[in-house]
């Protein structure tokens, strides 16, 4: 046990080993000058000069080796540099707005986890029924609509037109907690929206796999009642697959509520990356981008231990 | 032996994914089909211009000449969507086929080659994997800028990975079968082996991820767009036009709904798509399995014959008849069976694959699969305090109460009737502390001592071992034991030793034996196709065939003096019988040709007949019934039994 | 049936798998070790053992479809041991496999046509006008109508599945078949009918078969000697009847008694506890923690496969066993 959780830590570590190595070579290997692409950005054609100043700002003049262990040591000590736009630290930019992003996250998987678990369960285990055939329908729904779409629809509808919660904004929850808990309502319902039918039909299909399974026969032919079969013979077998989907969207999610965010004006991580996207700066770009799959490839390791506790089968 | 059955070979209903089309795919490709085709089609059919501005008709609502209405440019709404759509599916379709072609690639030779291939191919995935797909985007876009043709290159990196992953998995799998390696063995260059044997039985799941993607990737393009990141004006695209319309939301809703509407449809109907594909390609999902938890049965006809059992017996049947209303008409699967199980004896029930013995052990414990039913007869099970139960009649929870307690059941396949997430101890005791509230250390103690009588070595040790740390012969001892905790008059036990080793199964068998003989015995219901296993445990002996029981007797009657040609037969094909033959001396083994009917083709009159070496007439018109030949105990349904002997 | 020519011949084979993988690198299991034999031309050998013995790894190997760690292999005098798999194929011609799975040893998406003219067309054999008349003359040799060319797999019973895959082997006209538990998976009245198929075509066109089975009195009707297999080794070789009513290995002797008859005799050899796992094999005699007659001098060497009579050998250093009054 002990020994394959390590191994499983190792792997972790030397995939992000790889993605941060990628993500420093892709800036080498695509066509363009980072430097030349921020000069242009700004529209005048830049000069030779200037580009050659700032391929000295931005390091870009020194050896390849020297650059990649220059980035790798900083990105070891959550020390990525400055931003090349205001020269602010990116460390301590990154430090202010994930929280705000990981609790957006966190509200709506929980509202996601906490309506489509259930649902799916009781889907699969009327297959062919109602609600199965309402949760179908609803999860249908919901996939076909872009995120972004979803929020979109949904300030129109309960911030334009009924006037229930604020279009979008943010307040400090110290300061301001009910204001803050209003402005988080319709960005976390739309993620969780977005995630409904993902989790709805993993359970679905899980539970509908499991249900087949010999043992619950075995099960039922030792008279076990119906409640008691369901809850320990096939829900228990069940919950691998959904924990591994929950976890799977954790880290999805990292990425998709840059549109949420954009949508709802909340300062996480995203408004953050996107005027870094637009104004082409590139190390705080990829600083983002290894955080965020930092913090992916840890949630997969914790999904992993889990799935060793949950299944006594699955060793290393 | 129901290969012709649809349901028997889940692939088969996806031979021709082109020229035959599923009756469930029609619609759903139709519509894909005109979301495709309209946006590049309509414009010019209609001669409207999506880029000609009226500005003194801004934000128009809908007209003839403008059924969507006009924008905050006075553009033509319409016009304006269809040509986003152009963008968005140009780019989506685009990426997808370079995705799925790299993607199957790579995932192909990975899988074929093994090695280093496999192991890039794999690692590829992951890393990209750990990327969510929008910053990998974005992550592109900073370095190359917006534009179309990045799009599509981004999208195609994003998404080869997961074909990669799901081609290298598929193809993992077929390779491993037999047919792939039998082209190996043939001879067939790796190019063959990929390409003509592997990636036709593939297709499926590509198909179905290609489909899953190009939804994918319009809902990407969408949201870069909406960013302003992804397809740049003067091209429109969807995402494009929501991000424009949003300043005039209050003003124009329809300019953002639109849109929206627009997005959503095309996904909905390629997500149609992809489920349709899905549930055709496994066929399986649709029903769900075998679930067994219907949640009520239908009752049969109730059946009030007060009839009782005889004081030694704790299982009959008669009459029974059992039937499947899958396809509307419904079709018998077992009939007139009657049976007898009496306390401490074992009755065998024979016959080959398909025959319904399993069927009829089923029905007694209420657990026949969804949409087979119990369509006559009784059967009648004595209780633990002696009463006699009718269990046709019994519902859901009453049908609860006796299983385990009276009549208790154990499987062919050790492997897979334990759940593996729990110790094996726990399973065995499960029934016991539900049932019978006793506390866990003295449940603990009795499994301990069920596992000892059932030969387990090291009982305390084995009871807190997981299933998979067992081998199978311990583990259908495991499951005897569970089996036997709660004291049942009746033991169904359907194959229990096909799965086994034949030392392994002369153990088991030797067990049963054991158990037979001692106080206190069930009545044993052994089910089993091997006549030679039967005859070492059985006081009687029931062959099935075709659904009907066709001779039945004392064991040592029916295995020496079997009068039904079918009987005869069996006994005849097996090579242990003949142990003067020898194939070295051009001797053949005696065997029946043809094989057993599908329960769908049974014909009228004698179901044996077309591979009977005796058939006369009258046995294609007229079903012979059970009678008794010789002595009253032995019974056969042959013409030829009723006069003279075969 | 007096062999004059080894058609294969197989001397101390070893093959394990895994090992060598990753981070953690570990011993390869040893399926096989040290298993030598030869089949003669026109012979049928029967293999049996339990499952996880190494019957099918035997196989396979046999074929070069896996690849052993040691051992020679030599094909019509030829040691392909070392060949590379463009050098093997022209002989895989020579030497054709069947299988024990009706249902997943034929492609699905092929017709029966299909299926025999990808095997002639790999090694361009019957081309152009030749074809069809080849094809009805294979289905005829199985005993199937010429109208089921055009039918798919699933269109089939389980022995017409069986049959349809030994024409495909046979559709190369191969010398050699390893039949790996053709059977098995059919019904008893099935099981004669293909059982007889393959006796016939022995006689037929005088190719070899290595006959893969669990069932020993199947095997005794097939074949002309019978190996014994148990955890990678073999445990005794000789002719089949002999094997079958004298058998010389307390293994061999447990495998008969264990068999199913309708006339049970009362004598009979139990064995007690599990296979051990082919990963972790007993030292010494392999069979030694289940045999009823082993001594502590069968755990330190591991017993020589030598010929105890002519043409009978046993992997046993007990001569003093008494198979009849021990039973
Ligand atoms: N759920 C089902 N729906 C429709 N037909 C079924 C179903 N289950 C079984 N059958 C059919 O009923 C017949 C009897 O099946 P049963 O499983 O009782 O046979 P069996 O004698 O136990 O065979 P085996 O030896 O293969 O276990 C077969 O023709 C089978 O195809
Ligand atoms: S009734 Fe006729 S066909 Fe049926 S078994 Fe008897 S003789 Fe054969
Ligand atoms: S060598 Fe010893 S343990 Fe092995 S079979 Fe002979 S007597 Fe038994
Ligand atoms: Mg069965």
């Amino acid at each position: 046990m002990l020994h394959s959780a390590i191994s499983r830590l190792a792997s972790a570590l030397s995939m992000l080993f790889v993605v941060a190595t990628l993500v420093f070579a892709i800036q080498v290997v695509i066509p363009g000058d980072p430097a030349e692409l921020l000069l242009s950005s700004a529209g005048s054609t830049p000069t030779p000069e200037n580009i050659a100043a700032l391929r000295v700002e931005m390091g870009l003049d020194r050896p390849l080796l020297q650059q990649y262990v220059e980035f790798l040591w900083g990105a070891v000590r959550l020390d990525f540099g400055n931003s090349l736009i205001d020269n602010s630290s990116i460390g301590q930019t990154i430090a202010t707005r994930l929280p705000r992003t990981l609790e957006l996250i966190a509200v709506a998987m929980s509202i996601a986890v906490a309506v489509a678990v259930p649902f799916g369960t009781h889907a699969a285990l009327r297959a062919g029924g109602r609600l199965d055939t309402a949760g179908s329908g609803v999860s249908a729904l919901f996939a076909a609509v872009p995120v972004f779409v979803i929020g979109t629809l949904l300030i129109l509808l309960f911030a334009q037109t009924l006037k229930l919660t604020p279009a979008g904004g943010y307040a400090d929850f110290g300061s301001a907690p009910i204001q803050h808990l209003s402005n988080l309502v319709l960005p976390a319902i739309t993620v969780a929206m977005s995630i409904f039918p993902i989790i709805f039909r993993m359970t679905r299909s899980s539970v509908l796999d499991s249900l087949s399974n010999e043992w619950v026969r075995t099960a039922l032919a030792k008279g076990l009642p119906r409640r008691a079969v369901v809850r320990r013979h096939v829900l228990r077998n069940a919950l691998g697959p959904v924990v591994t989907v929950i976890g799977l969207q954790l880290g999805i999610l990292l990425g998709s509520t840059v549109l949420v965010e954009f949508v709802f004006n909340w300062p996480g991580l995203s408004g953050y990356l996107v005027t870094a996207v637009e104004q082409r700066d590139y190390p705080t770009v990829r600083a983002i981008i290894l955080v965020v799959a930092a913090i992916f490839i840890f949630i997969n390791l914790l999904i992993e231990l889990l799935q060793m506790k949950l299944d006594p089968r699955v060793q290393l | 032996m129901t290969i012709t059955s649809a349901s028997a070979n889940p692939s088969s209903a996806f031979r021709f994914p082109l020229p035959r089309i599923h009756p469930r795919l029609r619609l759903p490709l139709a519509i894909v089909a005109i979301v495709l085709v309209a946006p590049f089609a309509v414009p010019p059919l209609l001669g409207i211009d999506p880029n000609a501005m009226s500005v003194l008709e801004r934000f128009a609502g809908p007209s003839l000449a403008h059924p969507l209405g006009l924008d905050e440019f006075g553009r033509d709404r319409l016009a304006r969507v269809l040509i986003g759509a152009q963008a968005s599916l140009r780019v989506a379709v685009i990426s997808a086929l370079i995705s799925c072609t790299i993607g199957s690639l790579i995932g192909l030779f990975g899988a074929y080659f093994r090695g280093l291939a496999g192991f890039l191919s794999t690692k590829t995935a992951d890393v990209v994997l750990c990327f969510p797909p929008i910053l990998l985007a974005l992550l592109v876009v900073t370095l190359m800028g917006p534009g179309t043709t990045t799009l599509i290159w981004v999208l195609s990196i994003i998404y080869f990975p997961a074909f990669a992953r799901i081609v290298y998995l598929e193809a993992s799998r077929v390779s491993q079968l037999d047919y792939v390696v039998a082209a190996k063995a043939l001879g067939a260059r790796p190019r063959r082996v990929m390409f003509r044997t592997m990636l036709p039985n593939i297709s499926g799941p590509i198909i179905v991820q290609l489909s899953l993607t190009a939804a994918a990737a319009i809902v990407t393009e969408s949201g870069l767009s909406y960013l302003g990141l992804g397809v740049v004006p003067p091209d429109p695209s969807w995402g494009q036009m929501i991000r424009g319309a949003r300043a005039y939301m209050e003003r124009d809703p329809l300019g953002i709904i639109i849109p929206c509407v627009a997005i959503s449809l095309t996904i909905y109907s390629v997500n149609l798509l992809t489920d349709r594909l899905r549930d055709v390609l496994d066929p399986k999902g649709l029903s769900g399995g075998i679930p067994i938890l219907s949640p009520r049965r239908p009752k049969v006809q109730a059946a009030p014959q007060s009839a009782t059992l005889e004081a030694d017996t704790v299982l009959r049947i008669d009459h029974l008849d059992v039937a499947t209303n899958t396809n509307g008409t419904p079709i018998k699967l077992i009939e007139d069976v009657n049976l007898r199980v009496r306390r401490g004896r074992c009755t065998a029930l024979v016959g080959e694959s398909g025959s319904g013995k399993s069927l009829t052990a089923s029905s007694v414990m209420g657990l026949l699969p969804r949409g087979v039913n119990v369509t006559a007869g009784d059967i009648m099970l004595r209780s633990h305090n002696g009463e006699t139960i009718q269990v046709t009649t019994l519902s859901g929870e009453d049908l609860e109460a006796i299983r385990g307690r009276d009549a208790a059941m154990i499987f062919q396949e050790p492997m897979t009737a334990l759940n593996p997430v729990y110790r094996v101890g726990d399973q065995l005791i499960e029934a016991a502390k539900i049932h019978r509230s006793v506390s866990s250390a003295q449940a603990r103690e009795e499994g301990i001592e069920f596992l000892k009588r059932v030969g387990v070595n090291d009982p305390v040790r084995r009871f807190d071992s997981f299933p998979h740390m067992l081998s199978g012969g311990l583990r259908q001892r495991v499951m005897i034991a569970m089996a036997l905790s709660m004291q049942p008059g009746l033991l169904l036990a359907d194959e229990p030793t096909t799965a086994l080793d034949v030392t392994v199964q002369a153990e088991i068998i030797d067990l049963l034996i054991a158990l037979k003989n001692s106080a206190g015995a069930p009545g044993i219901l052994f089910i089993s196709h091997d006549l030679g296993v039967v005859a070492q445990l059985a006081d009687e002996i029931a062959v099935m065939y075709a659904g009907r029981v066709v001779e039945q007797g004392p064991a040592a009657t029916v295995l020496g003096n079997a009068r039904h040609p079918y009987t005869r037969a069996l006994l005849q094909s097996m090579p242990a019988a003949h142990e003067e033959l020898h194939a070295s001396r051009s001797d053949t083994l005696p065997s029946i040709g043809g094989t057993p009917p599908l329960p769908h083709e049974r014909p009228a009159g004698c179901a044996f007949r077309d591979r009977c070496p005796h058939a006369v007439s009258v046995c294609a018109e007229v079903r012979p019934d059970l009678t008794s030949v010789d002595g009253p105990d032995h019974l056969a349904a042959c013409h030829l039994t009723r006069g003279s002997a075969v | 049936m007096i062999e004059q020519y080894n058609l294969l011949e197989v001397e101390k084979l070893s093959l394990g798998f895994g090992g060598g993988n990753g981070l953690l690198r570990s011993q390869p299991a040893m399926i096989l070790r040290d298993v030598s034999f030869t089949i003669g031309q026109g012979e049928i050998i029967g293999l049996v053992g339990e499952s996880g013995s190494g019957k099918s790894t035997i196989g396979k190997a046999v074929l070069k479809l896996l690849k052993a760690q040691e051992g020679r292999i030599r094909f019509d005098g030829v040691d392909i041991s070392d060949l590379s798999e463009h050098d093997m194929r022209p002989l895989r011609r020579e030497m054709q496999i069947v299988f024990q799975d009706p249902y997943s040893s034929l492609d699905p998406r092929q017709t029966v046509r299909g299926i025999l003219s990808d095997a002639l067309d790999i090694h361009r054999l019957h081309t152009g006008t030749a074809r069809e008349p080849r094809l009805v003359e294979l289905l005829d040799m199985v005993g199937l109508r010429r109208e089921f060319l055009d039918r798919y797999p699933h269109e089939f019973s389980g022995g017409q599945r069986q049959r349809i895959g030994i024409a495909r082997a046979m559709s190369v006209e191969p010398r050699l078949i390893v039949a790996d538990e053709p059977v098995s998976a059919l019904d008893v009245s099935i099981q004669a009918q293909v059982i007889n198929l393959i006796a016939r075509l022995r006689d037929q066109t005088g190719v070899s078969v290595l006959f893969i089975s669990h069932d020993l009195s199947v095997v005794r009707f097939i074949s002309d000697r019978i190996i014994v297999l148990y955890l990678g080794k073999i445990m005794e070789v000789g002719p089949a009847d002999l094997v079958h009513h004298a058998p010389l290995h307390p293994y061999s002797k447990a495998l008969v008694s264990a068999e199913p008859r309708l006339d049970q005799k009362s004598s009979r050899i139990r064995l007690t506890g599990d296979i051990p796992s082919p990963l972790k094999p007993p030292s010494g005699c392999v069979f030694r923690t289940r045999c009823p007659f082993a001594l502590p001098a069968c755990a330190e060497g591991v017993p020589e496969l030598r010929e105890v009579a002519p043409g009978r050998s046993k992997a046993c250093i007990r001569d003093d066993i008494d198979m009849e009054t021990a039973a």
